[in-house]
């Protein structure tokens, strides 16, 4: 599955001879079918050269407990792209910034749904912290503050 | 009006009693008992899910059975049940839906301590009415009804009913990992603030459902049970007319839903009537297609290849006799307002419980992430709950529920069976008396009961996530 993540913008790269833009980036979004601030986020990274295929789910807190989104930083919605999870309303620079830098770790998250943040609307108060976190049962460090 | 609850309150000292020693042989030389006995115990198991010849998955069950022992009791004859607990966890049985003595309703803490490990406890009551009911633990709700407790519980009624067939489909849905076994993050964050632990599987009966054999020309009652922690179901029987004859056991006038949709969420009942008129050897689906874009076949109507029964459908009247349910009385009726509040996507309006938009994380480490009347009453019940509200026994009651969240609630009360009176403004038509009824985001409904059960009764959300989160209160009848 991973696999397929990582072709995917080469496949468009490849595909694509003369890009306009900058190549999108394909991810796939599962998110639970009555929640309406993933589908704001989704439209959010694809203002911003993401291509997002929305998957509603019923069991997304599963889904996103097999990514190994620690139970305590789960966010909204489970964001598979580029052999990454990005978990919750993750500001797209910083998901770009995951996507350049290419740590060995398994995702991001942003718990919650902190005001303010992508696809929430309302005044952001506080800082975000956004949580690095693998399988291998270590604790999760941050990975960035916004 | 209802001879049996002072029957009843005779016994409530007497059950107090028994139930703070360890019951075994206390209750001893059994006094003489005119009425029907049943046993019930409740211990880890284990069940075939998927199909019969599917991995066996770890379950908790009532008596080894998933779904438990179906009871059939007669409408008006007392029952004594002995729930035996072999769970290593304190656990109580709530007969869901049944207007029955306010110490027999299950409730740890407030209508009665919690059957330890081991010991036992002896529930006593008499039916007063005829319908399609359930039984489920109301203690660790989440984890014991998710691991498989419940149980249908059919009031039949004093006389037959005519058709050729009742059938009961008693719905749970489950969320299982791929090994088949029960998932664990029971109570997690997004669950408690979102739309509850919905599954993965779906079972009719105990299994993943087949065909249902059907025969051309007969006449079916099919009772429609949602045993589910939270996944609410929209039923369509594609090529068949259903006639909703009860809601949550109580007869309402026969129609037709609206659509030809039967929205059936957690813990409500719908009888409904088939006419199965297909042609013999005929297929029709089942679809439930509650939630946007997750649309499945929840099973097949399978028409064996013999000729119709009869040429014409029946002619009986396929309404049912009606249960004796006091009428409120609205005029001098008691108005009282539940507001229903939180979850994700709440638009902050519960800033005292943790503020659900810029929340941390709402739900966790059994905190709150739901509301009413800005109150959050959390777990399965305990000691001390403060009632909302106070009602003067028979007095009418005119509840006003206002769902103020982005989230569907099937609010359920105890001890009484409310009439439906508007939504959102729209007078509710067909009779329609429910003790689990749904409000949809931001719904407003208009309900009515008389207050005639004393005792202090909860009233809570039946999504399991969203009444161990907070989504419950407390109301008495003095």
């Amino acid at each position: 599955m991973k696999l397929t993540y990582r072709l995917a913008p080469l496949a468009a790269l490849i595909a694509t001879p003369l890009p306009a833009v900058a190549a999108t980036i394909n991810a796939v979004m599962y998110k639970n079918p009555q929640c309406s601030c993933c589908e704001s986020y989704a439209s959010y990274l694809e203002h911003n050269g993401f291509k997002v295929e929305v998957k509603p789910v019923n069991n997304l807190s599963q889904i996103s407990s097999d990514a190994g989104v620690p139970a305590d930083l789960e966010g909204c919605h489970t964001l598979m792209v580029d052999g990454y999870v990005i978990d919750g309303l993750v500001p797209v620079e910083i998901v770009k910034k995951l996507l350049t830098e290419r740590p060995a770790i398994t995702g991001i998250t942003l718990a919650g749904m902190p005001t303010g943040a992508p696809g929430m609307g309302g005044e952001k108060d506080g800082t975000w912290t956004i949580y690095a976190f693998t399988k291998d049962g270590k604790a999760p460090t941050v990975y960035a503050t916004e | 009006m209802n001879t049996d609850f002072s029957f009843a309150v005779s016994r409530r000292g007497f059950l107090a009693a028994a139930a703070g020693a360890a019951v075994s042989a206390s209750l001893g030389p059994a006094r003489a008992f005119a009425g029907d006995e049943r046993q019930i115990k409740v211990a880890p198991g284990q069940a075939r899910l998927a199909s019969a010849s599917s991995p066996a998955t770890a379950v908790w069950a009532y008596n080894g059975t998933v779904p438990g022992p179906t009871l059939r009791l007669r409408q008006r004859q007392p029952v004594r049940i002995t729930v035996e607990n072999g769970l290593d966890e304190d656990t109580t049985v709530h007969w869901h839906g049944i207007r029955l003595p306010n110490a027999m309703d299950g409730v740890p803490g407030l209508t009665q301590k919690p059957i330890k490990p081991g010991a036992r406890f002896v529930y006593e009551f008499t039916p007063p009415d005829a319908g399609t009911f359930w039984f489920h633990p109301h203690a660790n709700s989440l984890v014991q009804l998710g691991r498989g407790l419940a149980g249908a519980l059919i009031i039949e009624e004093a006389e037959p009913v005519a058709l050729d067939r009742d059938l009961l489909w008693l719905l749970q849905d489950w969320r299982l990992s791929s090994d088949d076994q029960i998932a664990g993050g029971f109570g997690s964050a997004m669950d408690a603030s979102m739309s509850g632990r919905v599954g993965n599987l779906v079972t009719i009966n105990g299994m993943a459902p087949g065909d249902q054999n059907v025969s051309a020309g007969e006449r079916v009652r099919l009772r429609l049970a949602n045993a589910s922690l939270a996944r609410m179901m929209a039923l369509r029987f594609e090529g068949h007319r259903p006639v909703v004859v009860a809601i949550d056991g109580q007869p309402c006038e026969p129609h037709e839903p609206e659509d030809g949709r039967l929205v059936l969420a957690p813990a409500m009942r719908i009888d409904i009537v088939l006419d199965m008129q297909g042609d013999p050897g005929s297929r029709h689906a089942v679809i439930d297609d509650f939630y946007d874009g997750l649309a499945y076949t929840l099973t097949t109507f399978a028409y064996d290849k013999a000729p119709p029964l009869r040429a014409h459908p029946l002619d009986a009247p396929v309404g049912l006799p009606r249960n004796p349910l006091p009428t409120p009385d609205l005029a001098s009726a008691m108005r009282q307002e539940i507001v229903v509040q939180g979850g994700m996507m709440g638009g902050g309006k519960l800033a005292g419980v943790g503020g659900m938009m810029g929340m941390g994380m709402p739900g966790m480490s059994g905190g709150a992430a739901w509301a009413i009347n800005g109150m959050s009453m959390t777990g399965d019940g305990h000691v001390g709950m403060a009632p909302q509200f106070m009602l003067k026994r028979g007095a009418s009651c005119h509840l006003t529920m206002r769902n103020e969240t982005a989230w569907w609630h099937p609010m359920h009360i105890h001890g009484f069976s409310m009439l439906v009176l508007s939504r959102n403004g729209a007078p509710v038509s067909h009779r329609q008396w429910q003790d689990t009824v749904l409000l949809a985001p931001k719904d407003v409904i208009e309900c009515a009961f008389v207050a005639d059960n004393p005792g202090d009764w909860m009233l809570h959300c039946h999504v399991a996530d969203h009444q161990m989160a907070g989504l419950m209160t407390v109301f008495r009848v003095t």
